[in-house]
């Protein structure tokens, strides 16, 4: 019996969206990132529909973090609270593809830190590592939109990735985002309809779809992460099915979310679950490794062996 | 797949004759289609006609079972190539392996490590379901050996993965009565294998490098006489391995080419315990029914059970977390005390933002059937009554000092009932769980 | 939905009187404006304006050169010769057939069905994908004596062409001709689109300048899970089909 043919003529792709400016695109980055391109669903057809590579931004925090597990502290003992050198291990060391600046400090519960202080942060790392930078706000609208107009002007032309911008608060920093040439990260709360329809705002105020990363929130592993990723499989059908408004490259916040997780700090944990130090890195891995499978193209993450992890995994992939 | 009115038309005797009481063949065959009308209705359909419509409603996936007993696994029968579009029937099967070059202690420790891979998440138990017993010394007695010894020592069902029908030979005999599932046939051991599969009614794993080797050798080993088969790709880089995977379930699913209709097997390579699941979650999500690995590593073992947990929840019904209390930071006697219901999603958002506050707290998950906060009270799953009874429960009066609960803004209506129900005060929280912060912070205080 | 913009037609006093004057511009308008409505396709139809309907069809497909392949309409006897001339305008061309014969239109489900089964299975030998085929199942003005039981007809017939092949036929309908003369033309229109598209119609020929009935197809997608919705989809629906 001869084997059928399986052909999928999708009409539509997933948009590709390159992030960081070299000197000849106006700004003083080494590498740029390319994200997206792909022509159908995850190990779908041929390999060379599948894409770009998916990339990893590891998380640098503008202040030193004082809820992290200790198996989280350990590999950056030396550099937390300052941005500079903890960028630059990650670069260095850890083989970051790009590095997301979490402006956790500016949070009126965080250290309540002013804009000069992240435009500082912003312009150090920026001349500490060539890598493209992730700007991401702290989650409290007020500040955000108070600080994070200035760090997108402080980093004007070098085609970062900033965000979050949400269907409540998107105005002020779609405006200066645009003004200033960076992509933009539209963030949705696990809700594809709200997804699509912040695009939609967005791009009404005359935002480019081909610089829009969308953020569908995040759940880690045993956390609800099977709703993002039926989010992720169902936007990329949408994607591929010709719908502009959900055709744009996904980013996960896996770090945070995997080790929030009692799987992956829990220290006096049940017997038979393995050592704290392995159990963190690994729940991070899976939780990133799921998503990978349901079309991420951008993870966020911490923990340099969960990084280590998923690379080798990607390499394989996407030889 | 079902067939078409135009198949199942051509099948038909096209004679018109109305004796099914329709007023022609194609109207009965369309009435077949829209299941509206049954065969037998047709008195001179052919046997030939009758045989191929009853194979068109097989599944297009097999779902095969091995092993005995309470400890038997079933994979297969998966009907969608998307979670969100039906669900995922059958739970990967994870099997850890076993080397036959083990003896003595090694082998006894190696086969308690396997056995000790059970964990708990959110009131269901989870854990390795098989062993693969694996021919490394090329040797059919100890082979048989090793395999003896885990039936004797573990309830869980047996992979006999060996290339030689002589030990499969050797280990089906001293495994009868367990079922394990025998890998694998090749083109060139296919009769053999199939003869010992067919006689100890074991079934059987079909291993080629291709896509269309697998294909040939399936319906050799169906010649055979061997309906429970197993698939595997063999020799391949782990991108082609994936790709190929994600082809063949295609082809069962959405070509219903029976070849391809049964389920897959793969056998994770990879050096270390962090590769080896990674890999191992790549093929649980992209289409392996059955995954053996070679760690025994705990915390990746819940890591890989956790991924099978979550890809094979039925996306159709809430997720739920067990309704008890949690505490977020390290609340006290005069810590707030919030509840809200066990539906996965409005939980964790609700905790998140109470973490996010910063304001160490209590959260109360009532049981309301998995149900989100309006949900359940438009149903009366949620009540003045569930409530209570849930603070009763939970023994809320001897956690906190204070007496004050906070409740969903969305069910502000309730705070009389339960006030009067409790005696508790009623504090009505927002109505959105991203507003709680603020709440915590400003009215809390 | 593909939509089929039906405005050119002679039936049409703009469309017969630029036949007569040979003004192509007239022509060309239309066939802009209906593209950016939305229409995938565009009906070319000679109607009643000219006698020679050979050289008519021929002047305003040159006029039309840069649209999409044509379609072309058949019934039993042709279907061969139609099919074929599908296969020469390339790959992406595609055929509307008729549910009718020489006995012209039928009045009952099993008739419809039977004759597209013909044409399917006509289709399938021949190795005619029969995704590239457009059945039309006809409907008749509801204000025709007798007519009234037609569009529920045609519905049964609907939900039983679309099981006769896999991956089935597409289905389409001249949906105007369905309020010929009637009063409530555009509502009569939009209704019925909406019916016809949950019995699995994912065509029709039909007047895309009309809001209306675009809103209606636009709701309709998104209700049957085709778009994902969001807040603005009759917006995100219209802009997706401006070319």
């Amino acid at each position: 019996m001869p084997v059928p043919e399986v052909a999928d003529s999708f009409s539509g792709s997933v948009t590709k969206i390159t992030l960081g400016a070299a000197k000849a695109g106006g700004g003083t980055r080494t590498s740029t990132i390319t994200v997206g391109g792909s022509r159908n669903v995850v190990y779908g057809g041929a390999p060379d529909n599948a894409g770009e590579r998916p990339v990893i931004a590891m998380d640098v925090l503008d202040i030193c973090p004082d809820d992290w597990p200790d198996a989280l502290v350990e590999p950056y003992k030396d550099v937390l609270g300052n941005p500079v050198a903890w960028a630059k291990k990650c670069v260095n060391e850890f083989g970051a593809d790009l590095i997301c600046i979490k402006f956790d400090g500016i949070h009126p519960d965080k250290g309540d830190k002013d804009a000069e202080q992240a435009v500082k942060v912003t312009q150090d790392v920026l001349k500490a590592v060539g890598v493209p930078l992730v700007l991401w706000g702290s989650g409290n609208a007020d500040k955000d939109n108070q600080v994070m107009p200035k760090v997108s002007q402080a980093a004007k032309g070098e085609n970062c990735l900033v965000g979050t911008v949400t269907q409540d608060n998107y105005k002020a920093l779609t405006a200066i985002a645009l003004a200033d040439g960076h992509c933009l990260i539209t963030h949705a709360p696990l809700d594809i309809n709200i997804a699509k329809q912040i695009n939609i705002l967005v791009s009404d105020m005359g935002f480019p779809l081909e610089k829009i990363v969308t953020f569908q929130a995040t759940g880690a592993l045993g956390y609800g992460m099977e709703y993002a990723y039926s989010i992720q499989e169902r936007q990329r059908l949408a994607a591929l099915g010709g719908d502009k408004m959900m055709a744009m490259p996904v980013i996960c916040d896996v770090g945070y979310e995997a080790w929030r997780a009692k799987e992956a700090k829990l220290v006096d944990a049940p017997a038979g679950w393995g050592t704290v130090q392995d159990r963190g890195p690994m729940w991070e891995a899976t939780t990133a490794i799921c998503l990978l499978q349901a079309g991420a193209n951008i993870i966020r993450m911490r923990h340099p062996t969960a990084v280590a992890a998923v690379k080798n995994f990607i390499q394989q992939i996407w030889q | 797949m079902a067939l078409t009115g135009l198949d199942i038309f051509k099948l038909l005797p096209k004679t018109n004759c109305k004796k099914c009481g329709m007023p022609t063949c194609l109207a009965f065959a369309m009435q077949l289609a829209q299941k509206k009308a049954k065969l037998d209705k047709c008195p001179d359909v052919s046997e030939e006609a009758k045989q191929l419509l009853a194979a068109a409603a097989a599944p297009p996936m097999r779902l095969v079972k091995f092993g005995s007993g309470d400890n038997q696994v079933q994979a297969g029968q998966e009907t969608a190539l998307f979670r969100h579009e039906d669900k995922f029937y059958n739970p990967t099967v994870l099997a850890a392996t076993i080397s036959d070059k083990l003896t003595g202690t090694e082998l006894h420790n190696r086969i308690e490590a396997i056995n000790a891979l059970k964990f708990e998440r959110i009131g269901t138990k989870i854990g390795a379901k098989a062993i693969a017993v694996i021919n490394e010394s090329g040797l059919a007695d100890a082979f048989a050996a090793a395999a003896a010894a885990v039936k004797n020592q573990s309830k869980l069902a047996i992979i006999l993965v060996s290339d030689s029908p002589q030990a499969i030979a050797a280990a089906v005999s001293k495994t009868a009565g367990a079922m394990p599932l025998i890998a694998s046939a090749k083109m060139d051991t296919a009769e053999a294998i199939a003869k010992i599969a067919k006689e100890n009614n074991c079934p059987v794993v079909a291993k080629a490098n291709s896509i269309e080797a697998i294909s040939q050798l399936s319906e050799k080993i169906k010649a055979q006489g061997v309906e429970d088969i197993v698939l595997t790709l063999d020799g391949m880089n782990l991108r082609d391995q994936m790709f190929n995977l994600s082809r063949m379930r295609v082809l069962s699913l959405k070509k219903v080419f029976r070849p391809m209709g049964y389920p897959v097997i793969s056998f994770v390579k990879g050096t270390s315990c962090d590769q080896q699941a990674a890999i191992a979650t790549s093929l649980i999500c992209k289409y392996s029914n059955i995954v053996v690995v070679d760690t025994v590593e705990p915390g990746a073992w819940l890591a890989m059970l956790t991924a099978v947990m979550n890809i094979y929840s039925d996306p159709q019904k809430p997720v739920q977390v067990e309704p008890k209390i949690y505490p977020v930071g390290e609340p006290n006697e005069n810590s707030p005390l919030l509840f809200t219901t066990n539906f996965s999603l409005t939980y964790y958002t609700v905790e998140s933002d109470v973490e996010a506050s910063r304001v160490p707290s209590y959260i109360l998950v009532v049981d309301t059937e998995g149900t989100s906060v309006l949900t359940a009270y438009s149903g009366d799953k949620l009540n003045e009554k569930i409530v209570a009874e849930a603070m009763k429960k939970f023994n809320t009066e001897n956690l906190v000092k204070h007496r004050k609960l906070i409740i969903p803004g969305y069910v502000a209506v309730m705070s009389g009932k339960l006030e009067e129900a409790t005696g508790w005060e009623i504090m009505v929280g927002p109505r959105e769980s991203s507003m709680l912060p603020k709440y915590l912070q400003e009215v809390w205080k | 939905m593909i939509l089929i913009g039906e405005r050119i037609n002679g039936m049409f006093t703009d469309v017969k009187q630029a036949i007569a004057d040979k003004n192509k511009k007239v022509i060309q308008d239309l066939a802009q404006r209906q593209t950016q409505a939305g229409a995938t396709y565009l009906d070319v139809n000679v109607g009643t304006a000219a006698a020679d309907q050979e050289g008519t069809i021929q002047w305003l497909v040159e006029t039309l050169l840069n649209s999409a392949p044509l379609n072309k309409k058949t019934d039993e006897e042709i279907l061969y010769k139609y099919m074929e001339m599908a296969e020469k305008a390339g790959p992406k061309a595609n055929l509307i057939a008729l549910a009718m014969d020489k006995n012209g239109v039928p009045q009952d489900t099993d008739t419809r069905v039977a004759i597209a089964a013909e044409i399917l299975q006509k289709a399938l030998e021949r190795g005619f994908e029969t995704q590239r085929l457009f059945i039309d199942p006809i409907v008749l003005p509801v204000k025709v004596p007798n007519a009234q039981t037609q569009p529920a007809i045609i519905l049964a017939a609907m939900d039983q062409i679309r099981l006769l092949a896999d991956p089935p036929p597409h289905m389409t309908v001249g949906l105007s001709n369905l309020s010929q003369g009637a009063a409530e033309r555009s509502l009569i229109n939009r209704v019925f689109l909406a019916m016809a598209m949950s019995h699995g119609l994912d065509s029709a020929i039909a007047d895309v300048f009309d809001e209306n009935l675009m809103n209606a197809v636009a709701t309709c997608d998104m209700l049957m899970n085709r778009q994902i919705y969001s807040d603005s989809f009759l917006k995100v629906y219209a802009t997706a089909n401006k070319k």
